[in-house]
């Protein structure tokens, strides 16, 4: 390590660390200032928002919007839903993914490319919204909420970068663990899925953020409203606040208010938003691969 | 990966013989085990719907399903080739998609490398949470934003040009800003997420192989060169061959709600046209008909891309 | 890590099981479709399928689906689908077979085609029997019907929505009235524009506000005569809306009014999100949109400032050269259509109907639009008080969505203020001077397959000749355009069509 910080000492070294530094933090200011005004919105009043085009600070502060969402049952409960179909879905999808990744990642394994050929050609093709559904429907899955998660368990995209992943980790390990009298599940389960830490934490990750931003497959699987997810709340709040308003339907209430908006934004975004944070200390543990050399 | 060379040269020493088509069946048998759950996904959600794409040659009614339609052949191919409108959707959709390859793919390899540069662990994982927020705002809302800051009548961004010129940019009507806005957005929204990626990959490379590279009196610049970017190398290659089979697919929300009577002829794609063909006008078989063309593009360049990366002594998709 | 794998061993079996449900549950596609045998001959089962607005609509548990259940005698089971992406799910349902007794739908070519192969009743000669459901309106009717036929109810709306909204403080400090004729629209305009109508001393505002939306041009351009959509030239023709002499007079005045700076100059990529922001605001003194807005408007107005109570008035059209026109609405907001996969008979037929006839009644509709006396409001002095807690409104707030509101609305509605006695008036007078539009039920094969291109292609156009970015010469050129890319089949279709319909 000693090395590494001698190397960052030199003059053309500090100099790119400050302009590096610089750069990086206008670049988080630029991602972040948004989503500030989206929270800064959530907490001012109808007024405000319809006057100043940007703000970061609310003149007058306001709770209405948050008021609002938790005096009712249905924004807590559809977080609950999300919670629910995120957790298992993560779950079985990093299941059904890492054990097909792993014998797809053997080069000697037969059938191996023909797999790997379907799998690539499901990529790209795909039967459609409606015999999709008639498959869901004949599968007993409507309005059940494992119709959320069954139906995209495995994305192939994902797939094929962890068998790449798998692919690279040194063979030696498993060749030792299998003298050792491990059969194929053991090696996997004892060697390649502890080498695999930065892998799971990504694709926990990605797998996540996806079942909790999807609210499609709700819209089309699910009937009964009360297992409505919150990004499918959230979808309806914008959507209608977004119509034209000569389609505005003149038995409607009021439009939702722009605050509310704002603050269902806030509510179904943050739960993800944290998620990352609490993943990365596993992103930095990274597969010491240096032990394997000795 | 400093390991991959060596790696795929050694083979088992139980290789070395030549085993039957059996054994090695018997061999892998644990495999294949494992890989049932997933063929029994792929074969149930993937291809148990496949006939959905024969309704391309069909004129296919909702309502009286898939047996009860008609055949047409090759009509709707026909008519979306034929139809006056074809290459400007066409010439669109490639343009911004040779756009979102140039301009949009390097930037999160980019970040990642200058964020793997800082050496502070808590700047580095603020940077990083900030970076990726925007991929969680709805594009409705980053269209509103949008025109908040770039409009020409008040917008802040105009505003200080403005201040500076004495004249507003119309980037939001003019034709030849809309698809610097619109990779400008990609950016601004997925730049972060796509970092999340390449940052998991370096951390599988070991502080031994930096270690190295200084002994041997690489400076900084060489150093990202020789080890840090060889160790992204082969999830570039994956992403890049993989982004491929999507080519044609552009955002249809977000093209749709940036597109205006002002920049229309070169904002419409074949994603917004087969929206507005498919659910709107519910013209099923003819949306089906050119999502099939753009799948079959989009296979020919993935098949294309993997040769080529093979060629180039890459290790490619399998 | 250990959790993750207790999972996915609890996981796997299910998955397998999932398995054989799609081996032998295939047959079964068919089979639940709802066993209407009703031998109990007592209450009916309707199934709905809807649009939802709210987070949370009403389900069985609700008093007000209760009480609307006894009233009508019905086993109601009301599916809601968030109204965002009600036409993905529509074409899926249309598509899986099952259809519910009653669904929402839209004149679209989805529709039209399901219509066309047999999936939704035809009830032209079923309608005379039911006291609401007969008495439609002549428009309307015609609007919804489908090559001369009615398949589906509509839920009925003022046809005389549009209306110009204005700031009546305004007029009284540039000293003008309001405006009767294009002209004197034109010198309001001006003067909100030019003459500090705000007093404040500064140049800060525009005549009028127009967004990203068309809807205020088409209104506008109804003022000159223009016909909706399609009007009949001398020879008993239908022609195109642009095709006419007034359109190009009035694309004049509009491009007019935008270049001397009465139009906020952003207008083509305006948020319509934002576009009453303006108004309200104070930024400008005009919006042309549907008049019930007025109310909104001022109500959010009077909110932040009450000096500005009573600021803001209504009025339906100007007058043109050739007389005084309005610009309709379709007189609807989707329909309800009677499929016939799960209303089988004629009997059942007539019990979905005497449903839909029933929540017509004035205590059909409170039920449905205000809930349940004594729960979700109250009358106290002949006035209407509805109950505030959100949990409340929640339990009666969607059925509303099944309401077809014929003849009239009936419903409860709280005090009025002068706006919208004003706005009530105005609506009725509207409907003497709306222009309808004569191709509305015919159903054409092009505009299915061509219909958003060729309706680009003129608004584009309009819009590029408003900011001027073309001339008469390049309105010239998109109209050839349109010609070519089957806008001349379109003309002889209509036609052949519009002949066809009138013997």
């Amino acid at each position: 390590m000693s090395n590494i910080n001698k190397m960052h000492n030199t003059t053309p070294g500090r100099i790119f660390d400050v302009c590096n530094h610089l750069l990086l933090i206008v670049l988080g200011l630029v991602t972040f200032l948004p989503f500030v005004y989206v929270m800064a919105g959530s907490f001012a009043t109808e007024a405000e928002i319809a006057r100043r085009s940007f703000f970061i600070f609310p003149e007058t502060f306001s709770l209405e919007a948050y008021r609002y969402i938790f005096s009712t049952s249905t924004f807590v409960r559809s977080i609950g839903v999300s919670v629910f179909v995120t957790v298992v879905g993560t779950l079985v999808s990093l299941a059904l993914t890492m054990t097909m990744a792993y014998p797809l990642s053997r080069k000697n394994l037969v059938g191996r490319n023909l797999l790997l050929n379907l799998i690539i050609f499901s990529m790209v093709f795909s039967g459609g919204m409606v015999p999709t559904y008639i498959v869901v429907r004949s599968l007993g899955l409507l309005d059940s909420l494992w119709a959320l998660i069954l139906p995209m368990a495995i994305n192939p995209f994902y797939l094929i970068i962890v068998k790449t992943f798998f692919q690279n980790l040194p063979v030696e390990l498993e060749e030792a663990a299998k003298i050792d009298g491990c059969t194929e599940i053991g090696v996997f389960w004892r060697i390649v899925l502890p080498l695999s830490k930065p892998v799971i934490a990504t694709f926990t990750l990605f797998y996540a953020v996806f079942y909790w931003n999807d609210f499609f497959n709700a819209l089309l699987y699910i009937s009964d409203s009360s297992k409505w997810p919150v990004q499918l709340l959230l979808q309806q709040l914008m959507m209608v606040a977004n119509v034209d308003f000569g389609d505005m339907d003149a038995l409607l209430a009021e439009p939702p208010e722009e605050s509310l908006k704002l603050a269902v934004i806030v509510v179904a975004t943050l739960p993800i938003l944290v998620f990352y944070p609490f993943l990365q200390k596993h992103f930095a543990k990274g597969v010491m691969l240096g032990s394997v050399k000795g | 990966m400093a390991n991959i060379e060596f790696e795929q040269e050694l083979t088992f020493p139980v290789e070395k013989k030549k085993l039957t088509f059996k054994q090695k069946l018997r061999r892998d048998k644990w495999l294949y085990l494992l890989l049932i759950p997933g063929i029994i996904y792929f074969a149930l959600f993937k291809y148990l719907p496949m006939w959905g794409i024969l309704m391309a040659f069909q004129d296919y009614s909702p309502f009286l399903g898939f047996w009860a339609s008609d055949w047409v052949g090759f009509t709707h191919f026909q008519n979306f080739f034929s139809n006056p409108d074809f290459f400007r959707l066409l010439r669109n959709t490639l343009i911004l998609a040779v756009y979102d390859i140039i301009f949009f793919f390097p930037v999160p390899i980019i970040l990642s490398l200058l964020i793997n540069e800082v050496r502070m662990a808590l700047f580095k994982r603020t940077v990083q949470t900030l970076v990726y927020i925007p991929h969680f705002m709805s594009w409705v809302i980053i269209a509103s934003i949008s025109y908040v800051f770039l409009t020409t009548s008040g917008g802040i961004i105009n505003d200080i040009i403005a201040h500076f010129t004495g004249e507003t940019v119309s980037f939001l009507s003019h034709p030849d800003w809309f698809r610097p806005m619109i990779i400008g957005q990609v950016i601004w929204k997925e730049v972060g997420w796509g970092t999340v990626i390449f940052l998991a990959a370096l951390a599988n490379v070991s502080s031994e192989q930096y270690e190295a590279a200084i002994v041997d009196g690489a400076g900084r610049f060489r150093r990202v060169w020789h080890v840090t970017l060889p160790a992204l190398r082969s999830t570039i290659v994956i992403l890049l061959i993989l982004r491929l089979g999507n080519f044609l697919d552009q955002g249809f929300q977000q093209i749709y709600l940036m597109t205006n009577s002002l920049n229309r002829e070169v904002a419409d794609v074949f994603d917004t046209y087969v929206y507005f063909m498919g659910i709107t006008q519910g013209a099923f078989s003819y949306s089906t008909a050119v999502g099939l063309f753009k799948a079959v593009v989009g296979i020919i360049l993935i098949y294309g891309a993997n040769w080529f990366a093979k060629k180039m002594g890459q290790e490619g998709l399998f | 890590m250990k959790i993750f794998f207790r999972k996915s061993i609890i996981t796997y079996p299910l998955f397998f099981s999932l398995c054989f449900v799609l081996l032998f549950g295939c047959s079964n596609e068919e089979a639940d479709t709802s066993d209407e045998d009703n031998t109990d001959g007592e209450t009916t089962d309707i199934s709905i399928l809807t649009t939802a607005y709210t987070p949370e609509p009403p389900d069985e548990s609700s008093p007000a689906w209760q009480a609307l259940e006894e009233y009508t005698n019905t086993n109601l089971d009301i599916t809601y689908v968030p109204s965002s992406n009600w036409d993905e799910r529509f074409n899926v349902t249309l598509a899986s077979g099952d259809l519910p007794s009653i669904m929402l739908a839209d004149k679209t070519p989805s529709f039209i085609n399901a219509v066309q192969d047999g999936a939704f009743w035809n009830l032209t000669d079923h309608l005379d029997e039911y006291e609401n459901l007969s008495q439609m309106n002549d428009i309307v009717k015609n609007n919804i019907s489908i090559e001369g036929e009615i398949y589906s109810i509509p839920r009925s709306r003022p046809l005389g929505r549009n209306a110009v909204t204005i700031r009546e403080d305004w007029l009284e400090n540039v000293g003008l009235d309001k405006p009767e004729t294009i002209d004197e629209f034109y010198e309001v305009l001006k003067a909100f524009t030019e003459e500090d109508p705000d007093g404040d001393g500064e140049d800060n505002t525009t005549g009028m506000v127009v967004s990203e939306y068309e809807g205020p041009w088409d209104i506008m351009q109804t003022w000159f005569g223009v016909p909706n959509e399609w009007g009949e030239d001398e020879n008993g023709e239908l022609v195109p809306d642009f095709m006419t002499d007034e359109y190009r007079e009035a694309l004049d005045f509009f491009n007019k009014i935008y270049e001397e700076g009465l139009v906020n100059e952003d207008f083509a990529v305006m948020d319509p999100a934002k576009w009453h922001d303006a108004f309200v605001n104070g930024e400008a003194g005009v919006i042309v949109d549907v008049g019930d807005a007025a109310n909104r408007n001022h109500k959010d107005m009077v909110k932040d400032d009450s000096s500005l109570e009573g600021s803001v008035g209504l009025f339906g059209a100007v007058e043109g050269p050739d007389g005084l026109y309005n610009l309709p609405t379709l007189g609807y907001s989707s329909m309800l259509a009677i499929s016939k996969t799960s209303v089988k008979t004629e009997e059942e037929l007539h019990e979905v109907l005497e449903f839909l006839d029933k929540i017509n009644t004035e205590e059909g509709q409170n039920l449905v639009f205000n809930g349940v006396e004594g729960r979700h409001y109250e009358i106290e002095d002949g006035e209407y008080v509805p109950e505030s807690d959100q949990n409340l409104v929640y339990e009666y707030e969607d059925l509303n969505q099944i309401l077809p509101a014929l003849p009239t609305e009936r419903y409860h509605v709280e005090e009025e203020s002068e706006l919208t006695e004003q706005w009530n008036e105005l609506k009725i007078k509207n409907e003497d001077i709306v222009v309808s539009n004569p191709a509305e039920p015919l159903v054409s094969e092009v505009y299915a397959q061509h219909g958003q291109q060729l309706d680009d292609i003129v608004n584009d156009a309009r819009i590029k000749y408003i900011v001027g970015q073309i001339d008469e010469e390049g309105l010239d050129e998109a109209e050839a355009l349109w010609k070519q890319s089957g806008g001349d089949d379109y003309i002889e279709e209509i036609n052949t069509l519009y002949e066809e319909n009138q013997n």
